[in-house]
């Protein structure tokens, strides 16, 4: 799990939070990207409580479903189609309330 | 009310692209619509704009496409990045599209409709398939060449298609590693389909360069290729660990992420809710839109170009997109038949060709064998609402049986989840078709239902 350095240049990064916890980003990644570079590999549990990720990175699949978390709204997102905001908050835990 | 726009193009990729183009210059005011920020389509995922990065796609084969991609950019035309394309609806005047975006849901209204929305990796059900870590091979490809980052430390590429050796390879030189890439087919099969057709053969010699490069390229870092080597199963606690597999040389390799590579299918959501009609894809499942000899759909004033009519490439679906704008510019009255046909018949003779190569890349590639063979009970088919082979299968063997696959959907939930049915609907007919004896193709999929992508309620209703 790794950025890319050689020959690529990410001009600025910000904060985000994610389930609690300070996560750093380079501006212009998705919160796709942010959850695994930060090694939250697992989104959610299944119904049979098994562990479950990210597969298609395209939106097709609908499994990286994250909750995008404001003052006045909770939006069920995909997180590969979602850049990444300066203080978004993101919930992997909340999906189901 | 806003004036209609004359044509609305769904998919930013190499058709969208081709299409716009033709359509802008003879003076048509072009919306365009996807789900990337930026144009490209997935053949050229673009970086973040606030990336700058060196050598991107450097390689002879993304030569043309991205000459396409930069003229495009280029044209004056509405973009609408990051927006999905929930459903259309015929009206009086041409169309009404339903969009959603990060800041809500909005109408695009347009005479005229292409719908150029790509293909997808066929999600092929294997045990420990949905173990976090195991990732369609498109989508490894894709974090490489947009957002520069490598999903994993070390990986396992599994399953029948040839691109696997190149997502492999840009794995490496992106720094990862590359524990194996396992072909479930002999290689035999392989050589034998590029012999019996000759003349693909020696037409696309740029494809068969790409595959050698990216070969020697594996074999100079040491990656393991092993053909005749099914997966047995994806195993590991909490996420993927390693990758076993069966056959003569049977082995396993511990491994933090997996790509599968079986094949891609059309994405044809929209054309299926339109009503247009579209035709079983024998080897990988999944529907292609069908069309005339212009990229005209079976509806009045929408329109099909690239992988969503059959999966045959980025130069395919440049063609396609080509001939589809051609059509469409045709059809809004501005110019007439005599100036296109000598464009048109170019393009037809080119991608007669192309199709050629498609057609022996889908069979040296053919996934039938290990579709929804030998799988374990509990195996998720359905990915969305975790029904598993074991209850599909009881479901099947129930008297009366269900005999489509609108009923087996609701006895297991099957294809009712929020990807709607993209991922299990091949699998599901596969095993319909199976019990009943009867081919895929003469059953009917899932009814195709609005919205195409996952919306929230709220943004579909009004604001006051």
């Amino acid at each position: 799990m790794a950025r890319i350095d050689d020959g690529v240049h990410r001009n600025g990064g910000f904060e985000i939070n994610v389930d609690g916890t300070v996560v750093s980003v380079a501006a212009g990644e998705t919160v796709a990207t942010a959850l695994l570079a930060a090694g939250r590999v697992s989104l959610r549990r299944d119904g049979r409580d098994g562990p479950r990720g990210l597969y298609c990175n395209m939106g097709t699949c609908c499994e990286c479903m994250v909750v995008l978390v404001s003052d006045d709204a909770r939006r069920l997102v995909r997180a590969c189609l979602t850049d990444t905001t300066p203080g978004m908050i993101v919930s992997t835990t909340t999906q189901d309330d | 009310m806003i004036e209609p726009y004359d044509l609305a193009i769904v998919g930013g990729g190499p058709a969208g692209q081709a299409a716009a183009e033709v359509a802008v210059s003879a003076g048509l005011r072009v919306a365009v619509v996807d789900e990337q920020a930026r144009p490209g389509g997935q053949i050229l995922r673009q970086p973040p704009r606030q990336f700058t990065v060196e050598r991107w796609l450097a390689g002879r084969a993304y030569r043309d496409l991205k000459a396409q991609l930069t003229r495009f950019e280029a044209l004056p035309l509405d973009w609408f990045g990051r927006c999905s394309a929930l459903g259309a609806f015929p009206g009086a005047d041409g169309w009404s599209l339903q969009l959603s975006g990060p800041e809500g849901s909005h109408l695009l209204a347009a005479r005229r409709l292409l719908i150029a929305g790509g293909c997808y990796d066929l999600p092929l059900p294997l045990p420990g398939w949905t173990l976090p870590g195991v990732l369609s091979a498109g989508g490894v490809q894709a974090f490489i060449k947009s957002q520069q980052f490598v999903p994993g430390h070390r990986f396992v590429f599994a399953g029948t298609h040839p691109l696997q050796l190149l997502v492999a390879s840009q794995v490496v030189a992106a720094g990862g590693d590359v524990a194996a890439v396992l072909f479930a087919q002999e290689r035999g099969h392989l050589i034998a389909e590029m012999s019996r057709a000759p003349f693909a053969v020696l037409t696309s010699a740029a494809a068969f360069m790409i595959g050698a490069t990216a070969l020697r390229a594996l074999r100079r870092a040491g990656v393991p290729i092993v053909f005749g080597a099914p997966v047995a199963a994806i195993e590991g606690d909490g996420r993927v660990e390693s990758v076993r597999w069966s056959g003569e040389r049977e082995g396993t390799a511990a491994c933090d992420a997996v790509g599968l590579c079986f094949g891609f299918v059309p994405q044809t959501d929209l054309v299926r809710a339109i009503g247009a009609e579209v035709r079983w894809i024998d080897r990988t499942g999944g529907y292609a839109a069908c069309h005339d000899d212009w990229q005209r759909s079976s509806v009045e004033g929408c329109y099909v170009a690239g992988e969503t009519t059959g999966v045959a490439g980025a130069d395919a679906a440049m063609c396609e997109g080509r001939l589809a704008g051609l059509a469409i510019v045709h059809d809004s009255g501005r110019i007439t038949p005599s100036d296109i046909e000598r464009e048109g018949r170019r393009l037809k003779r080119r991608l007669a060709g192309l199709r050629r190569f498609a057609d022996m890349l889908g069979r040296m590639a053919d996934p039938t064998e290990w579709a929804m063979r030998n799988i374990p009970d509990d195996t998720i088919v359905c990915r969305c609402e975790d029904v598993t082979y074991g209850m599909l299968d009881s479901a099947l063997r129930q008297q009366p049986a269900p005999a489509e696959a609108s009923a087996l959907k609701l006895i297991t939930r099957a294809g009712m989840g929020l990807c709607q049915g993209r991922s299990c609907e091949h699998a599901v007919l596969r095993m319909l078709a199976r019990s009943s004896g009867k081919k895929p193709s003469e059953l009917n999929g899932f009814n195709a239902r609005f919205p195409a992508r996952p919306v929230a309620i709220g943004d579909l209703i009004p604001r006051p």
